[in-house]
């Protein structure tokens, strides 16, 4: 066999993220099923929020028109970190079954591989954001406007990465399925505990505090801002440096796990 | 006697192991406990301001209003739950050997139920003890304790039922661990998390009908309130109900795989 | 320069030490045998020398790279098919050597074509496009091959390749490192298998509780035990006419039973003929006659005091079902 010249690093790495993403869609494509739940599970957590709590924005200092527009953000945010905590459970599960030493023992930068993980979850992650919000505009949520809808989907994407990562790191730590549990409660917790189910001041004190600490509270004000009224650069700016910042530590911390591998 | 005191011995072996199955993994503990726990914290902390709503129940505060619906929450997932490790028992052949041995089917359908009881105890203990731990008072006391404690407990074994019959139809874990939407639905349309008169249609209307809705008002009232007869009795029946459901499913389904393997 | 170069090697995990001190050279071009029993410290070298895992003392170079300060480098030289077949059940096979040409940085086109080309060389052309969760024990493990070759590697890590498989499969497998082995790739490869070290390596290397107790060609490891010798089973139990007869070719063995004798034959097979000459001459009659080698068991017997494989031992109780 004659061979030819082999790629430069750079091409060589960008073919790498592009085969791990296209393999990671054979989890939604060829389980039976499995695409369901990922993408439904938001959807129906909205219609259940906002059927049960809909009634919130009857109180004093809600100020929003509709229920729907301001639940809406809390759910494509949500779906975000089921599908990153998704693909943290699943390198778990890659580990268990030894898939990870063949990624491990190629000459792929460590980083390449983290990569193709977390971008994938980004893109795997608006889909189930695009059905929610194809739910709540047929049940009356505002249009955010184009800047409102790309700003929503970019937080999306950016939290699915800011999970994904954290996922990886807790899949490359523990080694185990078992960890599954901490990934999806961690994103839980620190989604839920913003301006999700109300505004600030409505929240009772001691989540108001959680909130007003909690970095995500800034991307979800970012991503719900275009439904509720004008989107700002003042509002977003925030955001972005927020999922850089949490994305670049979590993601460090998971390059981290990832060489600790071989400790 | 002396057969039913073996069938009991084997029914308490298998619920033993179940219970011992659900413990030593902790991603099949984490959604009864874990996540309920959590929702309870972030709604109450969110929500919480339900309470000054015009129509909203006289409760000592959200915390609660919502220790029921926390407790339908774990019960119904510990119901999922035991439903998903019976399809594994299905899977791997586990159940083979307990058919081929001289017990009675209706002691591996009831061991595995047991099981699922003991987490619906364990998650109506957790919350009151959550609950208390974080100032909530149970209005009837004691009395109101022991009737939520019982009714958490018999709804866990009848949705544990209902679980165990879609395994023994199935014999496959990933289809039970897909109805896990459906519990979120059922909890949404009830009245576990909000008052049925302050929801928004069409959930309210579904949420009035719906006999999860009755459980969760007789495992509430005794908390929030007086212990209520009609509550209690509506509770019971809809139990009831979802008892013969559970029976008459996972019998047919007994029956059916027993006949085609 | 020797494609793998083992200085003083020992890993530690907490208080356990798995692999203790090992030190060995394989030249290019060799196929190497690690033999041992399970929890000898085989694996836990493996993932040394292909980076998987960092060892706690000692030094090692593969295809002259340093296992610790040029890892990348050694991952380029390297290819590794590994005890538990780490393949994607939702891929195809094309799809999995395909994505594995991608991993080794192989240009899109090259790695397409590798990738057929392979399929056939594995015999895994006609099922190259089903999902690999379909495939039985030995496609996989022909497939883990497959993969590992599609960068042409200069050297080969073969973990256990052949365990769990059938003696067909196991067959095919040997042939295909045969191969190998023949158009320069350098192999090294870990087995509990005797005939696998005995047929296919060059050297082997027999380690025990994390140590190497003996290291050297098959041949030459069986030598330094002893000679082969002649079993025969006697057709009329005339065994002290045997004996007096076959002491004086060769040295007699223990046990001697009422139809069995055993005698020592210095110079293997060629001393048959003379055997059952004598047997002959002296009128006993000769039911069976094997001509019995050491074998690396028996070398591993003699440095460490225990058999490599467990001899099946005929049991008349069946074991109880599990509880």
């Amino acid at each position: 066999m004659e061979a030819t010249a082999p790629l430069p690093q750079w091409r060589a790495n960008l073919a790498t993220i592009a085969a791990l993403m296209a393999r990671a869609k054979n989890e939604l494509l060829r389980v039976p099923g499995a695409a369901i739940p990922g993408v439904l599970a938001p959807t129906i957590f909205f219609l259940g929020i906002n059927g049960v709590f809909g009634a919130l924005t009857q109180l004093r200092g809600f100020d929003t028109g509709t229920y729907e527009s301001f639940v809406v953000p809390v759910s494509m945010l949500q779906g975000a970190g089921f599908t990153g905590a998704a693909a943290g459970v699943n390198l778990a599960r890659d580990m268990e079954q030894g898939w990870v030493d063949r990624l491990l023992v190629s000459p792929a930068p460590r980083w390449v591989l983290l990569a193709g993980t977390v971008l994938a979850a980004s893109a795997r992650a608006l889909i189930p954001a695009t059905f929610v919000l194809a739910i709540a505009l047929l049940l009356g949520a505002s249009w955010p406007g184009v800047a409102g809808l790309l700003i929503a989907y970019l937080m999306t994407a950016a939290m699915a990465a800011t999970a994904a990562c954290w996922g990886s790191a807790l899949a490359l730590r523990f080694k185990s399925q078992s960890a599954a549990p901490l990934m999806q409660a961690g994103m839980m917790a620190v989604i839920f505990t913003t301006t999700a189910y109300a505004p600030l001041a409505l929240l009772q004190p001691w989540m108001r505090s959680v909130a007003e600490v909690n970095p995500v509270t800034q991307v979800m004000d970012a991503a719900r801002q275009g439904f509720l009224g004008a989107v700002t650069w003042a509002e977003t700016w925030p955001a972005i440096l927020v999922m850089l910042a949490l994305i670049a530590a979590l993601g460090a911390w998971a390059l981290r796990e990832m060489r600790r591998t071989a400790a | 006697m002396n057969s039913l005191r073996v069938n009991a011995r084997v029914i308490r072996a298998l619920g033993m192991r179940s219970i011992r199955q659900t413990f030593r993994r902790p991603q099949l503990m984490a959604p009864i406990l874990v996540f309920p726990t959590l929702l309870l914290a972030v709604q109450t902390g969110g929500a919480g301001g339900a309470v000054d709503l015009p129509g909203f129940p006289p409760v000592q505060g959200f915390l609660q209003f919502m220790l029921a619906g926390a407790m339908m929450q774990s019960l119904m997932l510990a119901g999922n739950s035991g439903g998903i490790a019976f399809a594994v028992d299905i899977e791997m052949g586990f159940t083979d050997r307990l058919f081929a041995a001289p017990v009675p089917r209706y002691t591996i359908v009831l061991g595995r139920l047991a099981g699922v009881a003991a987490l619906g105890f364990l998650s109506a203990v957790w919350f009151f003890a959550i609950g208390l731990a974080f100032g909530a008072e149970v209005h009837s006391g004691v009395a109101g304790v022991l009737i939520a404690v019982f009714l958490v407990t018999a709804t866990a074994t009848a949705v544990g039922g209902i679980g165990a019959a879609i395994a023994l139809r199935t014999g496959s874990a990933s289809v039970v661990q897909g109805l896990f939407p459906l519990v979120l639905v059922v909890l949404f349309l009830s009245s576990a998390f909000f008052p049925v008169d302050l929801m928004v249609q069409p959930a309210k209307a579904i949420a009035e009908y719906n006999p999860f809705s009755f459980i969760v008002e007789g495992v509430r009232t005794p908390i929030i309130a007086e212990v209520d007869a009609t509550d209690l009795l509506e509770a019971l029946l809809a139990i009831a109900g979802i008892v013969v459901l559970g029976l008459v499913l996972s019998a047919r389904a007994l029956r059916h795989r027993l006949r085609t393997g | 320069m020797p494609a793998i170069a083992v200085e003083r090697l020992e890993r530690a995990f907490g208080d356990v030490l798995a692999v203790r001190g090992v030190d060995l050279e394989v030249d290019e071009g060799e196929i190497y045998g690690f033999l041992g029993p399970n929890g000898a410290g085989k694996t836990t070298t493996v993932r040394m020398l292909t980076t998987l895992l960092l060892p706690t003392a000692g030094r090692a170079t593969v295809a002259g790279h340093d296992v610790v300060a040029e890892a990348r480098a050694v991952r380029a030289s390297i290819g590794v098919a590994l005890q538990e077949a780490a393949l994607d059940p939702l891929m195809t096979g094309r799809e999995l050597i395909r994505l594995q040409a991608t991993l080794q940085g192989l240009p899109t086109a090259e790695g397409r074509r590798r990738a057929d080309d392979l399929l056939e060389r594995v015999d895994l052309i006609a099922a190259a496009d089903r999902r690999v969760g379909g495939y039985s024990g030995g496609m996989k493990r022909r497939l883990d091959l497959a993969a590992a070759l599609v960068h042409e590697p200069r050297v080969l890590f073969l973990d256990e390749p052949t365990t769990g498989l059938d003696p067909v499969s196991r067959k095919t497998i040997w042939e295909e490192v045969r191969a190998l082995n023949d158009e320069g790739t350098t192999v090294f490869l870990t087995t509990q298998y005797l005939e696998e070290a005995d047929q296919l390596a060059d050297n082997v290397a027999i380690i025990d509780q994390g140590r190497i107790v003996a290291e050297g060609t098959p041949d030459a490891l069986k030598a330094e035990i002893g000679n082969p010798h002649v079993q025969l089973q006697l057709a009329d139990g005339s065994v002290d006419a045997a004996e007096r007869v076959l002491a004086e070719i060769g040295k007699l063995l223990p046990p001697s039973d009422g139809r069995t004798v055993l005698v020592e034959v210095e110079n293997g097979a060629a001393d048959i003929p003379r055997v059952v000459r004598a047997l002959d001459d002296a009128g006993v009659g000769v039911e069976a006659l094997e001509l019995v080698r050491p074998t690396l068991d028996d070398v591993f017997v003699a440095t460490t005091g225990h058999h490599l494989e467990k001899k099946q031992v005929p049991t008349t109780s069946s074991a109880p079902a599990n509880a």
